[in-house]
């Protein structure tokens, strides 16, 4: 059973889009490339873990409504990235963690997956040696 | 609930637990009966693929991510065939003396400590890499450190054909790095030891263990069939690392009160930090870690170490995130990078407990000393990246995201320590020890300078949990070191006639 429903995914997907913006230009088979590792990492946690998750992402959608009055994924980008800047640095300790788990979870969906690295200039040889035989 | 029957048994597989059953193997060969049972599986060769997500998942206690109870802190440990000894670099350091002798456990001397450490350099074949096996994101390093006047060393290894492909701790692809999975375990299979994989030691009874099979999606299937077990056995030797040893003399309910047990639990905490420079440089290629630099292992408490890690642990490595983070991570080939430790006091409220099912859980808080080291060490290591010429520096504490080379000389002003708070910056740690600690007394050890668990006779300790504080060095080679002295004392004992085994 999957940890999180469909509008937490789409939650989920949105505050991706702005930890790693190359999310938006996943396909379809990289985003459920990106869906299935992020389940399955979650899925693996203990469940009072996994109910912090949920919570926290209530928690990143509704407290912009306090000062904005919209959920997060109504703001425009630029408010967005203020949001998340101020989790990032928020004084509590707590949220701050919250924030760190929750985009290691986007990082760890867009850079896990296995044909991420060459995009990247990661490019890996079991004969690394050789390559720098042929770099020197 | 099947029954077995062994004279000794040992829980753990890695450096602590390969070290025991090697030194008892001529004790089999003889006609001893001695296991290791090991939680993980043994990965088979063609499963080191060194693809970052499915070799985490394959070879460490929740993918290399353990946190700590108030999440401020991943913890990376290995599980399966060999332990962490799997997933280090290898390199290999003897401990200072002075640390010996500043444990202050009476009956340990450095000199035996140093002995012993010397056997295992010379069974792992260590080594000092030759010159043109280094990469640029180590030359680098030793660059930026001698152009500053800091002392750079280089560290000696554990290979044997490395070819270079810079994965150790994703597993060598190429069975190069000697670790207990390819010489202690091996050797001590040859003898006559029995290795069990997939075989969780969930208590201690007297003279028993009991055990849960279960065979993993992965690797080799267990050598007994899946289900309970009783493993009953004259001496029982953990080794199962400084998270889940005293976890399991926690949930053991042993007869005797060990307040200390558990306690004293030290991690090196680190930080990775990177560099960007102008143009590709060779880093993901050859050995990993070949430097280290401790000018400030005294004064300011910290270490610096090469590295190099993958795209996912180096993203969640960055604090920040979207179009500034993603360019730094869009040239890999460009990054330098460095690992910086903590030396963390050992102290009583920071230790390993379990929860209402019986798992391990870390109490650990990031004092304001290792946060000040943690500091120090990051406006250190810019001042390497710079050194070395790199373009811009990512401080994780930095006030902005990157600091460029033209801001070199306002290092101090652009990395404050206000800007080390923990959930922002990522802090990890590998270096696990202590919650086993070697003493004198019930008081405030666990066991005596010879692993034996102070009042319950037949059983031990043999790995990183001894250590009284932390190794300040990449510890595994002091964790052989003490397992062979325990290996030595479980021979011992078992020599003796049964009135005079030691119990106090």
């Amino acid at each position: 059973m999957s940890v999180l429903g469909e509008r937490q995914w789409r939650f989920l997907f949105c505050v991706a889009s702005r930890v790693v913006p190359e999310t938006r230009d996943l396909g379809e088979v990289e985003r459920a490339a990106f869906r299935a590792i992020v389940e399955e990492a979650l899925g693996e946690r203990p469940a009072s873990l996994q109910r912090q998750f949920r919570l926290f992402l209530g928690v990143v959608r509704w407290l912009p409504a306090l000062r904005y009055l919209a959920p997060l994924d109504r703001l425009n980008d630029a408010r967005q990235d203020a949001v998340l800047t101020a989790l990032q640095d928020f004084p509590v300790a707590l949220v701050r963690k919250g924030f760190w788990g929750l985009k290691s979870l986007v990082f760890m969906g867009f850079y896990g997956r296995n044909e991420a690295g060459d995009r990247i200039g990661y490019r890996p040889s079991a004969r690394g040696n050789e390559k720098l035989r042929t770099a020197s | 609930m099947r029954e077995k029957e062994f004279d000794v048994v040992i829980v753990g597989s890695g450096a602590g637990g390969g070290a025991v059953a090697a030194e008892l193997g001529p004790l089999a060969a003889t006609g001893a009966r001695v296991a290791v049972l090991e939680w993980g599986p043994k990965v088979r060769e063609q499963e080191f693929t060194g693809r970052e997500l499915e070799m985490a998942n394959r070879l460490y206690f929740d993918r290399g991510g353990v946190l700590t109870r108030d999440m401020s802190m991943t913890m990376a440990f290995g599980k399966g065939y060999g332990g962490s000894t799997v997933v280090y670099t290898g390199t290999s350091l003897t401990i200072p003396p002075q640390v010996v002798t500043r444990w202050n456990v009476p009956g340990l001397e450095a000199e035996d400590v140093l002995a012993r450490s010397e056997k295992y350099l010379r069974q792992n074949n260590v080594h000092l890499l030759e010159e043109p096996l280094l990469n640029d994101n180590n030359r680098l390093f030793r660059e930026g450190c001698r152009r500053l006047g800091w002392t750079v060393e280089q560290f000696p290894i554990n290979v044997k054909g490395c070819l270079g492909a810079g994965l150790c701790n994703l597993g060598c692809p190429n069975a190069a790095k000697q670790g207990t999975n390819r010489v202690q375990l091996p050797a001590a299979e040859r003898q006559g030891v029995q290795v069990v994989t997939n075989c969780k030691v969930e208590r201690i009874e007297e003279s028993a263990c009991v055990v849960t099979v279960r065979n993993e999606s992965f690797g080799e299937p267990s050598g007994w069939e899946p289900g309970e077990y009783r493993v009953k056995a004259k001496a029982i030797v953990v080794a199962a690392g400084a998270v889940n040893s005293p976890a399991l003399l926690l949930r053991s309910r042993l007869p005797v009160e060990l307040p200390a047990l558990g306690c004293y639990f030290t991690a090196h905490p680190a930080l990775i930090l990177v560099a960007q420079h102008e143009r590709p440089i060779t880093n993901y290629s050859g050995h990993p870690k070949s430097f280290y630099c401790d000018q400030f292992a005294h004064s300011k408490r910290f270490l610096l170490e090469t590295c190099m890690y993958f795209p996912f642990t180096t993203a969640k490595s960055l604090a920040g995130f979207g179009a500034d983070h993603s360019r730094l991570m869009s040239g890999m080939d460009r990054l330098q990078m460095i690992l910086a430790l903590a030396l963390d006091d050992s102290r009583a409220e920071n230790r390993v407990t379990i929860d209402a099912a019986g798992n391990a859980v870390v109490d650990y808080r990031l004092s304001e000393p290792v946060l000040d080291a943690l500091h120090e060490a990051m406006k250190a290591s810019a001042r390497i990246f710079f050194a070395a010429g790199a373009a811009r520096v990512h401080a994780p504490a930095g006030s902005n995201f990157l600091i460029e080379a033209s801001e070199r000389h306002r290092i101090d002003e652009l990395i404050p320590r206000s800007g080390v708070k923990p959930g922002k910056v990522s802090i990890v740690a590998a270096h696990l020890m202590g919650g086993c600690r070697m003493g004198t007394g019930r008081g405030d050890s666990v066991t005596d300078s010879w692993g034996r668990v102070h009042g319950v006779p037949g059983l031990y300790v043999a790995d990183a949990s001894l250590f009284p504080a932390c190794a300040e060095i990449n510890p595994y080679v002091t964790i052989m070191a003490l397992a062979d002295r325990v290996a030595e004392g479980v021979r011992n004992d078992l020599s003796a006639p049964p009135a005079s085994r030691r119990a106090e």
